[in-house]
Parts: C-alpha cells; structure tokens; sequence
C-alpha cells in the first residue's frame, strides 16, 4: 500500500541536467536497470511511423535511448498499460514505470478493483503540461512536437486537452517517486519520493533526499490555485451549457453510441459493459411500443442513458485525464462533462481518486455514519 | 419454446369471489398469449382443488401454471408440489398474490378487480421467462465441531454425544471447564461446583464419540451447513495440524472480563489489593483470602458495574455473583466487614431475589454510588464516592473487589470472518434474530451458545446448549440429504473481470475468488438468492435464478402497463 | 419490366408521403428511417410511428450515424418484428442486414426495405463541423449528373455495390436530373407491389438506369482501384503493417459500429487474449521490448478473418478511429479478396451460404492436388 507522505514530510533530491531533462531520465532509468533495482521499465516511445506514442516494457537498455518520459499525447491511459501487465499477478520482474499523475492516479484507482498488481512496480509520475488532442498530433507529428516542446518550457497549455487547460492536480503525487521539473534551477530538476519503496528506490540509487523541494512545492500551489480558478469558472459556464434535461440531451444527441469514451476509459475495466450486454437488448415489440408511445424514437434508444450509467459507475474514480473526449469522433465534451461531475461525487465523500491506495472506494464502503445531509432530510 | 399455459382463480370461499369480479379478471387474460385456459374454482388449496388442478394439467398438457389466489407464504410450496405431482417443473409456475396484497386491503371492488387483473398479467408475464430449475441434494455430515470447553461447550457435547455422531471438541486452554472451574460456588445454592464440572468432564472423556483437543485452536472453517472443513492446529505446534468435516459448528468460545486496566479511578495495577473477580475466585478456591502481606482483611469493598458505561450493555451476573462474594467473604472471615457499591441493583429470576435478602444483614451494606475513586491510603485503601442521598462520602477498606464487565474473547472476531456471520451489540457473536433465532446466526449450520451470544448466567447457559443441541438434532439428522437454494445467483465466467465488488457486498461469505481464472464464483450452497451481487456488479455479470432480469422486467412490464 | 409507382413530388418528399400513406392506412406500424434530430444537421436513425414526426424524416440524408444492419439486427435480434415495418436503408446496410440474418441476428420477416441506388456518405466528423447544410446542395448535384464527390467518406468513393440487391422497392437516384421534380419507386417484389398498390400516382414500368448506373460504376470502380493500389503500397509486408496500424490504440470502436461484427464478447476482449505476467516476462527476455498492451496488429488480422468474408465495404470503422486509419480501405479491399476467391457478394443473396462457414466438397481441388 503507497501510504503518501504529508506534504511537509516529503522528501527529494535535486539532480542535474547534463543534456536534457529527457536525457537525464533516460540515464536514471538506465542506472536503475545497470544496478538491478528494475528489471524492466514501461514507459512510452515513439512508434516506427512516427506519427504516435506507445507504450513500451523494456528490458533492453539500448531501447531506453527512445524512450519519452513526457510525450506530447496521451494514445492509451497509462493505467491500461499497466493493467494488460499486471491484471493476472505481480510477476518476478521490478517495473519501473514512468506516467503521468493522473495515469498513476487511475493506476492506484484500479489496485482497490483487483485489476493491477503493483507491488512490484515502483510508479513515478512527473509534472505535467497536458496532453495534446492526439489527432492534433497525427496530422502533423513535426509540428506538434515542437510545439509541445515550447509549451513544456512556458508551461502554456492552450495547445492541450480541454481538461488538462483546467487540471489543478498536474503535479500531484500518488506513486512512489516524482520527477519535479517546476520551481527549479537552471539545469536542475527534481526527483521526490513519496513512499518507502520509492525512498528505498532512491537509496538504492545512491542518491540522498537531502534536497530542498520548497521552490517545487511553492512553484505547484501556484499553479494549482491558478488553475482552480479557472476550473470554477470553467465548470460554472459548462454547468449553464448544460444544465436542464433539454440541454444534456441536445449535447449528446450527437452521440452514435461507439461507446469509444468507455473503451478509452481506463476506469472502465468491466469486460462486458452493462450497456452492451442483454439487459439493454429488448424484443421488437418493446421498441415498438416505446415509438407508439411517443410517436418516434431513436433507434437505437437510450443515448443519454448510456452516459449516465457510465457516469455513476465510474464518476468516483474518474482522474478526468480526458481520453474519452480524444477518441469521440463526434467531438463531444464528454472529458469535460465527466470532469465536472467527479468533482462534486468525489467531494461529497472527501475523495480524491487516486490520492492513496489505502483509501477504500467509496461506493463499495459501508460507512454506518455518512451523508448525514442526504439522509437527514428524510427523518 | 411452445407454452402452454393455464390460469386459474381462487375464489378462496368468499374471501376473493365476493370482493373481485372473477369474471372480468377471466375476461382480461384469456386471450393472453400462450394461455389455454383460464377458469375459476371454490379452493385450489384443498384436496379437492389440487385434484383438479392435477387433472387440468392432464387434460390441457398445460407446461405452465398460474394461480391467482393467496400469498406465497401461504400456498407457495402447496401448489409448487401440485405441479411437481403432476409432471410440471415447479418452477414454470407464478403466484399472484390477489388476496393480501389486493382484496385485503382495499372495499372498493372495482380498484380491487382492476389490481388483480394487473398482478395476474404480471404473474403470466414473468411465467412466460421462467426457466425449469432443478433442485439439488446433498449428503450431509453429522458430526459437529464445538469450539470452547466451557460449561456451554461441555452441556452441547455431552447432550449430542447421544445421538450417534461424532463431537469434536476444540479448547484453546490445557484443560476443559471454561471459567467454571475458578469457582468454589455457584449461586443461589452456594453449592460446591467443581465436583460436578468435574463429573462433566470425566464422563466427556469416557464418551467415546466426543474427540477432544486441548491447547488447540481452529486454524480454518470452510465450506457450508452440512459440510465444513475444519483445521484445527495444536498452539504448541503449529505443524500439529488436524482436518475433518463436520456438519454444523457451535461457538462456545465464553467472554472474558473487562480489563478494569482501562479505567484509571480504581487503582487496579497500581495498587496493591486491587483484584477483579476473577482474581477472587482464583483466591478464595485455594483457600485463604489474604492480603498481600498476608494478612486477613477486615474491611472489603465490591464494585459492581465496572466497565458497564464503557461496555455499555449490563452483563447480568456480576451483581449476583457480588452478592456471592460476600457470602464468601462472611463465611469465611465472620467479622468482615463489606461494602457492595452499585450503581444499578440486577437481581432478576425467581430464586435472586431471596438470595439477596438473605445477604443483608451485619456488616453488609449496600451503597449506591457514583463517581467512584479509589486512593492508597498507607496501607489500606480509600473508596471515595458520590451517594445520591448523602453527597461526597468515603470508607477506608483493606481490599476492593471490582466485578467487571463480561466482553467477547479475543477469537470472536476472527471466528466469525471464517463463517461470514456477524458480531453484534458488544461485539459478541450476533445471533440470527433476538427472538426468533437466539442460538442461530446468519450462516446456516453455524450456531451459538453461552456467553460468546452476551453475558449471561450459567442456568441460561444450559439452555442455549439444549436449544443448540435441538437446533442440531432436527436439522441435521445423519442420513439426511440437504436441499441447498435453487434460486441462487451465478457468475458468468466468460463477462467477470474479477473486481471482486460482489465479493464485497455478500453477506453470507457465498463468493470466493478463483485465483487461476480470476473470477468470482458463488458457492451455490451458501448463496442465499439475496440479490446484492446482482446488483452491484457493474457489468451485470452476475444473475439470480428465478429473478433474472428479463423475468422481473416483463413482471413490471406487465403489472404497470 | 418491372412496375414502378410514379408521384409528382421531389424525391425526398414523394417517399416521405408514400411511408406516411402506409402508416396511415395501416399497412405497416411503423417507419424506420433517418430523422434530423437537432438543428446543427445531425440526423439519426428512428423508429417512427405518428406521421407528424415524419415530417422531419430525411430518408436518403448523405449520413450514416450507426450501420442500418446493425440496427435491424438489434431490433430483431429477439424475434422477428410483431408489427410489419418499412425500413428505408443504403444498400451496404441492407447487405449488412441479410449477412446477419445469415448468421442468426435478425429477421427479415415482416420488415418492407426501400433502399436506393446511393451517392454516398459524408465522414461524421461533418457534424461536429457543422458543414453539412453547406454540403448538401453539392451533394445532390453530384448525385444527380452521376458524378463523383471527393468529400465522401473513402469507402463510398470506392464503393461499386451502390445499387441494392433486394430491397422490395428502388428508388434510382444516381444521375437522374428530375429528383427535384419526381419520385420513382421501382416496385422490385411482389411484396413492394402489395405495398404501394393504393397509393395515389402514376404506375408504369420501370427499370433501373443501366447505361447511367454503368458509368457512374466505372468511375467509382477506377477510383477503388487507385485507393487500393495506394493501401497496397503502404501495407507490404510486416513492417507496413506495423506504420499503418501503429498508432492503433486498441479501442476497438471499429469493431462495436461493424455492422458484421455481431459477437456478444469479442475474442480480443476476453480472457483468451490476457497473458500471464509468465508469459510477458518470457517474451520480454526474448525480444527486448514489448509494446503494451500487445496483440495490436494481431487484434485486426483476428478481426479480419472473421469478418472479412462478409464485409460489405460501409467505412463506420474508419470514420470511428480516434487515429484516423484508413481502415475501411484496408478492410474492404482484403475483404473483397477473400470475397472473390469465392465469387461472393455479401449480402446479395439470402439463400446463399457464407463461404467460410460452409463445407464444399468440391473446392480449392487445386490447391489440394
């Protein structure tokens, strides 16, 4: 269990930037790999055609010169990647896997469903500029590196994701280590440990937690409470585009029902999900009626249905990492919606999802005194 | 599939004909789908009724059966065994409740007639999904596993002991006699006790069908009523290990008392003289009641209910056995004095109440008192107290005897993981229902007796291990078969994901997880069909027989269209 | 000759009185057909009972928001319909439809399909663009000088079987100049005789325009041609393979809007495709470095094996991809391959048995010998 370190007990390094930051990463990784504290890591790389990202289990040192800690999209959620490893045990091998926060986030959502197995894993996340829209990035791959690059420098996210603009937890921690590249030094960055195997991780490495991280941890407040306002607001303007019944119907009537959102999703781990199975598959006459009923209906029926069947499955442990909005093809805001709506389901229990492992999932925990609010009113 | 299905109305005497329109319910299902007859009789559940039913099956080759009448918990099984009788699988059967649920509770018999044409539609459109299950059977064992050697565990091995199955006694201490055996007397009678307890054991030992197992503790309890597997292990090596089944399980596992360490007003650890009531007995078994340097005390005060606002429960004997303590401690140093400090006198039962009378008399006062603080005062120690008459007071005393509260062992929880059964008020092993269910509990086959139920005296103690013992004998007679639930949940392999959601909300411990396929499977045996898995899986992975989804929408359907 | 029901109406809305007539009268319970379901010019499939709401019907709108076949399929996946309907669907969905009653999914029974000869598709993300209006009048010029539009989705541009097989009634847009003034429906069955016997119009005798139809099959066959010639150069081998499909993401969206694709749980989403930690470990030491989650490639040669015999060429898969692979290409051109190493149209002929699934004796002697 990653049990996180309050805020004022962590504890990291301050490492140096020979080449590059990407480079140093690479070289830390390599390190790990020489001295046999991983066996294998997992992280992305640039696929043959160039025009995309992967995820890629490495054992071959050589193939780390490839690798990107930080790409400029977001192809598979990295929780997936991990799941499709780890879903069936733990294995022999030490994985390093590097991600970003709120990939760990949904990998830490998915030990409390059985779906990975981390222990032999040691998870390190790193601050995040967002994500670009991953077809931004295939029609021209050239282009939108660089562009990715500048905006890593200036830490400018107009280029990215609709919730990565407003995403307050970009650098939050919840894995074992972090690499800080805010607040810090020219040609520095940091790497911060937030459990005991990530500080053993570091041990091992030689490399002591004897750095001051305060400049990070001023430099990420800062921009988390920028980016909190702007997420109000933004939530605010979504909640009157909307709100009402008419509206959210009008917003998903576009919807062709590819359940591609569900499919990306890396909460969603059901193998069959509800709204493909049986139970959604109804005799001619029952359609029939329903189109008598109302004069016509869609068909298929039960569009919006979907949605927020989804919604109150998953909404808990949603990490809003936004690859539902990416792979809609009728360019829906379901990231956005979804977003939204986890805040405030995740904020009546006081969740966070993917802040720690040791918290238990609320809507499979019996708590006999909760939701006083709720209950209350009906005495 | 080519259903045939026939509908028949009870006209219950005058119960439903003269409260419904029969007619017109006839009228509004006959030219239902599928449905070949519908007709209308006196009393389907009379012999005469279920002799015709039986003959309408024949005659019509009816494949299934609908019967608007009385509640299931009436007539269920009557009819189920009609069809079975009559070639019918009794599962393609549906009962529409007309009488309680409709003409019971409304006058207007036009609503009511309305009503039951819409439960007999709904029954017929639910009938129409059902699927013929069949019921299993299943050799149980009758041997019974006890776990505690107390005077609970001794009386149900001992009555069990006659009936011709083997009894495996589990005690975690080196000998059998529970907390009995610290006691020179027991109330009321003031008897001596060890000589009976004594007899208790011996003749366990001599029985030949009752397998004991001293410093051992049950490593593992699987399997269901009728067949567990149980491990026990020896404490002394853990390698000394021993599997057998049983059938049913008895928790005898007794309390302990309250450790009065937890309180810091009555000195106990710090001071000296300062003993619980265990501690007592212990002394006044072997002989002499001393101080700690040997001398005799003088002056002694008891302390009842400690622990009791902790706890938060009264534990029902420690203001008898106070009382027992001074008859103690009379008869043993005639000149004593004693002090019984309560806060609430609990002397229920027909014999107590003389028990305590007789108690009175010199050097015996009984005071009630709050805030109670006990103080070392050189050699002796101060009792100081709130008396709702007289204010602050205090007594020097040469001893205190506190009476604790009784509290469940430290084992009970972890007993009760292993059978999926819950604790209950206090944390004791919660039984089945206060009054309908005492000495059952949420797991079928897993049973309760003593104090491991609540504190409680040693006559009501008897009679929890009589009431097990019948519990046992009439439903776990050897040669028996058990009929498991039919209408039990069931995991499709190929669409579980292995999350373990539904393993979360069973109550009743039905679902395991297979680690090879990573799936959750039920143990159709244990599942009690309650549903909740069904429920929460989010994939809809899982169904309950008999209340498929299909069968409960097309019943709704039905019922509100 | 085959009989033909004339109204002197613009197309569209000919057919819209003509569904309206029969739900009035009684012949069918229902309609299922396109309907404009918002102003920013999405449309999607409804089933439609009052005749007030066929007024916003759009039965030939150059939009495929799900695969009609898989819709049908649904609607009669639990039994044939209780009530007659008429269908109005593209011919690549009625194909779609009679691939899956071969296999089980559906029923034709009581189901009456107008189909047309077809112009083509629009890629959805048209909608999102909110183009579509701006489109429509180009589309219809198109469609009615029987030329070839290059927005269409690349499956249309390439698509040969743009005439219906076995719809009960035809209508033949394609290079007929007079949509505007007329509306044919070309009576193929008996079944679309009975249908359209009381309705007020002209009958006469009408055939599909061959001559027209035949040009316009040149030019779009020339261009399936270019297209995958294009595929081909790019897909050689493994490693062409491995640039096409690899920044497939494993989504399997083209899999759920395949109209062929009909399996409850997927193969490649069930437990057969996870492998054991073991098994990654072995491959790891074998080969360095796994992309994961693995089987990308393998995800797609499954998917075209068991359904490439019925593909019937509609492109929802590509217009799904989130990467924007030229799947429809790819899957309709080696679907056509296996499709005519057996002379097979899909769709085509109901009685006629899927290839794969049958056992001739007589067959591949060649290659046995």
């Amino acid at each position: 269990m990653i049990k996180p370190a309050a805020s004022s007990e962590k504890k990291g390094a301050v490492l140096s930037i020979k080449t590059t930051i990407q480079d140093s990463i690479r070289n830390l990784l390599k390190k790990g790999m020489d001295q046999g504290v991983f066996d294998a890591v997992l992280i992305p790389m640039r696929v043959p055609a160039g025009d995309s990202f992967s995820y890629v289990l490495i054992k071959d040192k050589s193939l780390l010169n490839n690798a990107v800690a930080l790409p400029p999209i977001m192809s598979v959620q990295g929780a997936k990647a991990v799941s499709s490893v780890t879903r069936l045990g733990n294995g022999t091998m030490k994985i390093a896997a590097v991600m970003r926060p709120c990939e760990i986030r949904a990998t830490i959502e998915l030990t409390k469903l059985d779906q990975v197995h981390v222990e032999n894993m040691t998870l390190i996340s790193i601050d995040c500029p967002g994500v670009m829209p991953i077809l931004d990035f295939i029609r021209e791959p050239e282009k939108a590196i660089k562009l990715f690059e500048n905006a890593t420098k200036s830490w400018d996210d107009t280029i990215m994701r609709p919730v990565c603009q407003i995403c307050d937890k970009s650098s939050m921690i919840a894995g074992d280590l972090h690499i800080g590249t805010l607040g810090t030094k020219k040609d520095a960055f940091f790497i911060i440990s937030n459990s005991k195997k990530g500080k053993d991780t570091l041990e091992k490495l030689d490399i002591p937690l004897n750095g001051n991280i305060d400049s990070w941890q001023i430099k990420v407040k800062e921009n988390a409470e920028e980016k909190q306002k702007k997420r109000k607001k933004t939530h605010k303007d979504l909640k009157t585009k909307i709100g009402h019944l008419d509206n959210l119907l009008d917003t998903f009537s576009q919807c062709i029902n590819c359940h591609n959102c569900m499919r990306v999703c890396p909460v969603c781990y059901c193998r069959l999900c509800y709204f493909d199975s049986d139970k959604v598959k109804h005799p001619s006459g029952e359609y029939l009626r329903r189109a008598k009923e109302k004069g016509s209906i869609r068909f298929l029926p039960d569009t919006t249905l979907f949605h927020m069947g989804r919604m109150m499955h998953m909404s808990l442990s949603c990490v809003s990492c936004g690859s539902c909005e990416d792979a809609c093809p009728m360019s829906i805001p379901v990231a956005q919606i979804f977003s939204m709506v986890a805040d405030e389901t995740q904020g009546l229990f006081d969740y966070v999802a993917g802040r720690s492992s040791g918290e238990p999932l609320p809507l499979k925990t019996y708590k006999k005194d909760e939701l006083h609010e709720v209950e209350d009113a009906h005495d | 599939m080519n259903r045939k299905i026939g509908v028949y109305i009870c006209e219950c005497g005058p119960n439903i004909s003269e409260k419904i329109d029969i007619d017109k319910v006839i009228e509004a299902v006959r030219f239902l789908n599928d449905i070949v007859v519908v007709e209308r009789y006196k009393l389907l559940c009379s012999e005469d009724g279920k002799k015709y039913l039986t003959e309408q099956i024949k005659r019509y080759g009816l494949t299934h059966l609908i019967i608007a009448a009385c509640s299931p918990r009436d007539h269920q099984l009557t009819f189920m065994e009609v069809c079975e009788n009559a070639g019918i699988n009794p599962y393609l059967f549906q009962l529409a409740n007309i009488r309680e649920q409709c003409v019971w509770i409304t006058a207007d018999k036009e609503e009511a007639t309305k009503k039951a044409i819409r439960l007999t539609k709904a029954a017929i459109g639910r009938v129409r999904c059902h699927s013929p299950l069949e019921k299993k059977e299943m050799e149980s064992n009758p041997d019974v596993l006890i776990v505690g050697g107390g005077i609970a565990g001794i009386e149900t091995s001992l009555q069990l002991a006659h009936s011709d199955r083997k009894i495996y006694l589990v005690e975690k201490t080196a000998s059998l006699g529970g907390l009995i055996k610290n006691f020179e007397k027991t109330y009321p009678e003031m008897h001596p006790c060890s000589i009976s307890i004594q007899q208790k054991i011996e003749t366990i030992n001599k029985t030949n069908n009752i397998k004991i197992f001293t410093d051992s503790e049950v490593e593992d309890i699987l399997g269901f009523f009728g067949n567990f597997e149980i491990k026990v292990k020896k404490n002394t090596n853990e390698k000394d290990s021993v599997s057998f089944n049983v059938g049913a399980v008895v928790f005898a596992t007794g309390s302990t008392l309250f450790n009065p360490n937890k309180t810091t007003c009555y000195g106990y650890g710090k001071f000296d003289n300062v003993l619980t009531a265990l501690e007592f007995e212990k002394m006044n078994l072997s002989g002499e009641i001393v101080l700690k340097n040997n001398k005799t005390p003088k002056s002694v005060a008891i302390i009842h209910c400690v622990g009791r606002t902790e706890k938060g429960y009264c534990s029902e004997i420690c203001c008898m056995y106070s009382l027992k303590f001074a008859r103690y401690l009379k008869d043993k140093i005639p000149d004593i004095k004693v002090f019984n400090f309560y806060s609430d006198l609990c002397i229920p039962g027909k014999t107590h109440q003389k028990f305590y009378e007789q108690t009175q008399g010199k050097n015996i006062d009984f005071i009630r008192a709050k805030n109670i603080e006990i103080a070392k005062k050189g050699e002796h120690l101060t009792i100081t107290y709130n008396d709702e008459k007289s204010g602050k007071n205090n007594y020097d005393v040469d001893m205190v005897i506190l009476s604790p509260a009784l509290e469940p062992t430290a084992d009970t929880a972890r007993l009760a993981e292993f059978t999926g059964i819950s604790l209950g008020d206090g944390g004791f092993f919660a039984e089945e229902h206060e009054k309908l269910g005492p000495v059952s509990t949420s797991s079928q086959g897993v049973f309760i007796a003593g104090c491991s139920q609540g504190p409680k005296s040693i006559p009501d103690t008897i009679i929890q291990a009589e009431a097990v013992t019948g519990k046992i004998l009439s439903s776990l007679i050897p040669g028996k078969k058990i009929e498991p639930e039919v209408k039990v949940s069931f995991i499709s392999e190929s669409f579980c994901i292995g999350c373990k959601t539904c393993l979360d909300v069973c109550s009743y411990g039905a679902i395991t997880f297979n680690e090879t396929k990573k799936v959750s499977v039920v143990n159709e045996v244990i599942c009690r069909g309650c549903g909740n898995c069904v429920a929460a899986c989010p994939s809809g992975a899982i169904t309950l027989k008999h209340f498929t989804f299909n069968q409960i929408y097309q019943e709704l359907k039905a019922a509100i269209q | 000759m085959t009989k033909a029901l004339k109204l002197t109406k613009n197309t569209e809305q000919g057919v819209r009185e003509f569904v309206k007539f029969l739900l009035e009268k009684g012949n069918v319970k229902g309609v299922f057909t396109l309907k404009k379901i918002n102003q920013k010019g999405s449309v999607a499939y409804s089933l439609i009972t009052t005749s007030d709401e066929l007024n916003d019907a759009v039965p030939f709108y150059p939009l495929m928001p799900t695969n009609a076949g898989t819709l049908l399929s649904r609607f009669t996946l639990n039994g044939s319909t209780t009530e007659p309907i008429v269908a109005i669907v593209k011919p690549c969905e009625l194909r779609a439809f009679i691939e899956l009653i071969k296999r089980e999914q559906g029923s034709l029974e009581n189901i009456y399909i107008i189909s047309s000869t077809c112009g083509g598709v629009y890629p959805l993300k048209i909608v999102a663009e909110e183009t579509i209006e701006k489109n429509l009048s180009q589309y219809w010029d198109a469609v009615k000088k029987g030329e070839m539009n290059e927005n269409l989705r690349p499956a249309c541009t390439g698509c040969t079987e743009f005439t219906p097989y076995t719809a009960d009634i035809t209508v033949d847009l394609i290079g007929h100049n007079n949509l505007d003034k007329e509306c044919v429906l070309i009576l193929n069955t008996k079944k679309g005789e009975e249908l359209a016997k009381e309705m007020k119009g002209e009958f006469l005798e009408r055939e599909l325009d061959k001559e027209t139809l035949k040009k316009f099959y040149d030019k779009r066959d020339a261009a399936k041609k270019k297209l995958f010639n294009e595929i081909n150069t790019k897909m050689k081998g493994l490693d062409g393979l491995i640039e096409i499909f690899g920044r497939c993401i494993g989504c399997h969206g083209c899999s759920t809007v395949c109209p062929i694709c009909y399996c409850k749980l997927c193969e490649f989403d069930s437990s057969d495709s996870e492998y054991k930690p073991s098994t990654y470990e072995s491959e790891l030491k074998r080969r360095g470095g796994l992309k994961v989650p693995p089987g990308t490639i393998y995800y797609h040669l499954g998917r075209l094996a068991h359904m490439g015999i019925s593909c019937v060429g509609c492109g929802s898969c590509e217009d799904v991809c989130p990467v924007d692979i030229p799947l429809s290409i790819i899957f309709k051109k080696v679907g056509e391959s296996i499709q005519q190493i057996f002379e097979y149209i899909p769709g085509k002929n109901i009685e006629e048995k899927i290839p794969l699934l049958t056992y001739e004796e007589e067959e591949f002697t060649e290659i046995e010998e």
